[in-house]
């Protein structure tokens, strides 16, 4: 192919964290005390010790009778995927179906497992059975557990245990966590997690409906490059002297619209998704400013940031988030929040931004691809993907288009075997996938396509990607 | 003033919010001015009095006295619910999702010819949340404490709270305990004399609400506004006015409408 040097939409800087693995938090991109020591402060402790007085009871033997009963339910046997959290000392804290307390016996075995294995000096990771994957991953303190009867792979299913571990990190903070099973290994984490198991589901459907938390990327809203500048200097200027601001979001149905950050600073696309999930998760955003605390796990998972959270305006349905540091600033971001809303206003980009929403003309055939039905371009540099609209025939069955990708990203980067171009042809439909330095790019297109002229067509569909790149990607990344 | 706001970023503290109150003032004092003297002599201004007698709801240059509110109590309990059906006159059945952190919300009500501007807290009630909510307990007007009739451990965790709140918002702080989901028939818990007993215990005002129902909503928080107008004008005369009483007061006066939360006896 000629056109590997073509590499739409990298960037030499990123707003994002391009860094692979969800896994862990040594690495870490930043710390909180360093924003606040750089800017003079003395640390303050963000823990609330209120909680740990009153640390009491758990009432999960109380469900006694019908357990076996439940679990043999066919309702819950026909699952195709169930992830459970447990302590490491067996407590239950989180079962994607079914209440927790009524499988105590099952979490037993679940903690019984990991600590036979763990006896001999060793971790277990999987167990397959048939066409059943038992996932675990043995966090510090917690236990994850994934039984999936999907086509999903190990790592694939690892990584949304991860994502999950993150969410509850992000809830209570990893510091706060380990604190509280240091003191307590037996304490029932349920009780601070209340109202959570919510967006935990909603992060698990959210993992099964967007391909961004499978590639590890964002996408953005498309727009033109000026209205974005706008927007991003209409931030900048707003809140140019508001000290200890880290990072301004702007986004919208899932998509990126602008996000300006503190010099230095980055966000990983793992918390940028849990933002993303947190946002779509909870209706009252969208009734009133909120001011909510928020752990981002791969920034820094020790302490809270704390987010203003908005909807733009009753006829711009986008969402700001301005994170800081500083835990009591709701005024001064309320008042930032306001200015950035009014400049916009007067730039016409709330206009713009609807415009974006609701236009259903970005599909492969409207810009001149009719042997593609659909695809996926991810840039690693910046860890931002573009799709196009979803035409026939996945408009009905967006679930196999997904399994398609997954399949496809599964055999690119699978540990043993991994794959730089994959072509795959069955009666539904043809696959191509290609895996360079310089980015991912998944293509679906017609089954009965010449394999020279899906090539072709790659390459025209790069060179049309790279004429926008400005438009469809978010490429300044513009800092405070 | 603006100024104030540009360089006063280090912490908005009661401070800078009273300043914004201030600026609403002014704005609305320039555009008094601007507007055509009454008489149609330049620059006279009629005494206050004259001008209050001509007042009406849409008026803008009345002035604002600024307030917070905060909404506190247990998970689920009915805060959000409560203020949306204050706010809007909606309620919205079956749509239950969490407050996450702290949601504020401005409004506005008439108190005898004054308008006052609340500005509401509505506060998550997990657990987690509380190291937020504390911080805003110090500068809190008035708190209205909910419960849900139909979950005892909400009513329970009532003393739990008052204990919070004595230990966080300052002492002279106007606290009203409502005893939330009213309409509930069979599935009540708590029932009215205990949560009349606890308020009485603790001397603070109770009421019943639904924010189904529309119960109570709106007495509940323009019996706030009203102490706190009658607290900042300086009337802090004991006797001039009493949220209890005027509860009792208002409640009474609907006797003739079937009641289903009777007046409470203080």
């Amino acid at each position: 192919m000629s056109c590997t040097e073509v590499n739409p939409g990298a960037s030499v800087e990123s707003v994002l964290v391009t860094t692979d693995s969800c896994e862990n938090f040594e690495q870490m991109s930043s710390s909180l005390e360093e924003i606040k020591n750089y800017v003079g402060k003395s640390p303050e402790v963000s823990d609330s010790s209120t909680s740990v007085d009153n640390l009491e009871e758990s009432n999960s033997l109380n469900a006694v009778g019908s357990d076996d009963d439940y679990i043999r339910s066919k309702d819950w046997l026909e699952k195709k995927k169930h992830i459970f959290v447990l302590s490491s000392a067996g407590k239950p804290i989180y079962s994607r179906y079914g209440i927790e307390d009524k499988l105590v016996t099952m979490f037993g075995v679940m903690q019984a497992l990991v600590s036979f294995v763990q006896d001999q000096n060793d971790t277990i990771n999987c167990i397959h059975a048939g066409s059943t994957k038992y996932v675990f991953l043995n966090k510090n303190h917690l236990i994850l557990v994934a039984i999936s009867k999907t086509e999903e792979s190990v790592p694939q299913l690892v990584s949304q245990l991860n994502y999950v571990f993150n969410q509850i990190a992000s809830i209570l903070t990893l510091t706060r966590l380990n604190k509280i099973y240091e003191q307590r290994r037996n304490y029932d984490l349920r009780r601070l997690l209340s109202g959570v198991e919510r967006i935990i589901d909603h992060l698990l459907n959210f993992y099964e409906i967007e391909p961004a938390l499978t590639l590890g990327a964002v996408q953005c809203l498309s727009l033109p490059p000026s209205i974005r500048d706008t927007i991003s200097s209409a931030i900048t200027q707003a809140c140019s002297k508001i000290k200890n601001l880290v990072f301004a979001i702007l986004l919208a149905n899932n998509k990126l619209i602008t996000l300006v950050r503190m010099k230095k600073y980055a966000i990983h696309p793992a918390d940028l998704h849990l933002i993303f999930n947190l946002v779509q998760a909870s209706e009252s955003f969208k009734t009133v400013e909120s001011w909510t605390p928020l752990c981002l796990p791969r920034f820094d998972a020790s302490g809270f940031l704390y987010g203003h959270v908005s909807y733009l305006a009753e006829d711009c349905q986008a969402c700001l988030l301005l994170l800081t540091v500083e835990r009591d600033v709701f005024f001064t971001l309320s008042e930032a929040k306001h200015k950035i809303v009014e400049k916009m206003r007067r730039a016409n980009c709330l206009e713009a931004i609807n415009e974006s929403l609701n236009s259903t003309d970005g599909t492969c055939l409207n810009a001149g691809f009719p042997e593609l039905r659909h695809y996926i371009y991810k840039s690693k540099s910046t860890a931002q993907f573009h799709q196009p609209e979803i035409s026939a025939p996945y408009i009905n069955n967006t679930e196999r288009l997904l399994m398609l990708y997954k399949r496809a990203h599964r055999r690119l980067h699978s540990v043993g075997r991994p794959l730089k171009l994959l072509f795959e042809r069955s009666p539904q439909e043809a696959v191509l996938a290609w895996d360079t330095r310089g980015f991912e790019l998944y293509v679906i297109l017609e089954p009965l396509i010449e394999t020279s002229a899906a090539i072709a067509s790659v390459g025209k569909l790069l060179n049309w990607i790279k004429k926008r790149e400005d438009k469809l990607f978010h490429l300044n990344a513009p800092t405070f | 003033m603006v100024n104030g706001m540009a360089t006063g970023e280090s912490s908005m503290d009661d401070e800078v919010f009273e300043v914004d109150g201030c600026r609403n003032l002014e704005v609305d004092g320039g555009h008094q001015r601007t507007t055509p003297s009454p008489t149609g002599y330049r620059d006279y201004k009629p005494p206050d009095e004259v001008l209050r007698l001509c007042e009406t709801d849409h008026l803008d240059d009345t002035e604002y006295l600024v307030h917070k509110t905060i909404l506190l109590g247990d998970s689920g309990v009915g805060k959000t619910s409560l203020l949306v059906k204050f706010d809007t006159g909606r309620f919205q059945s079956g749509n239950f999702s969490a407050t996450v952190g702290i949601g504020f919300t401005n409004k506005v009500v008439n108190v005898d010819q004054t308008r006052v501007k609340l500005q509401i807290w509505d506060t998550a009630g997990q657990e987690r949340f509380r190291s937020v909510t504390h911080a805003y307990y110090r500068d809190a007007h008035a708190l209205l404490l909910l419960y849900d009739v139909t979950n005892k451990t909400s009513f329970d965790n009532i003393r739990a709270w008052l204990g919070e709140i004595r230990e966080y918002a300052q002492d002279d702080v106007v606290i009203m305990l409502l005893g939330n989901k009213a309409d509930a028939g069979v599935e009540r818990a708590v029932r009215r004399e205990e949560g009349e007993r606890l308020a009485r215990e603790y001397n603070v005002a109770f009421m019943e609400t639904s924010a189904k129902s529309g119960q109570n909503v709106d007495l509940a928080f323009l019996a706030i506004a009203r102490e706190l107008k009658y607290r900042q004008s300086g009337q802090k005369d004991e006797n001039r006015f009493n949220v209890q009483e005027y509860i009792h007061e208002k409640l009474t006066q609907h006797d003739s409408k079937p009641q289903q939360c009777p007046p409470c006896n203080t």
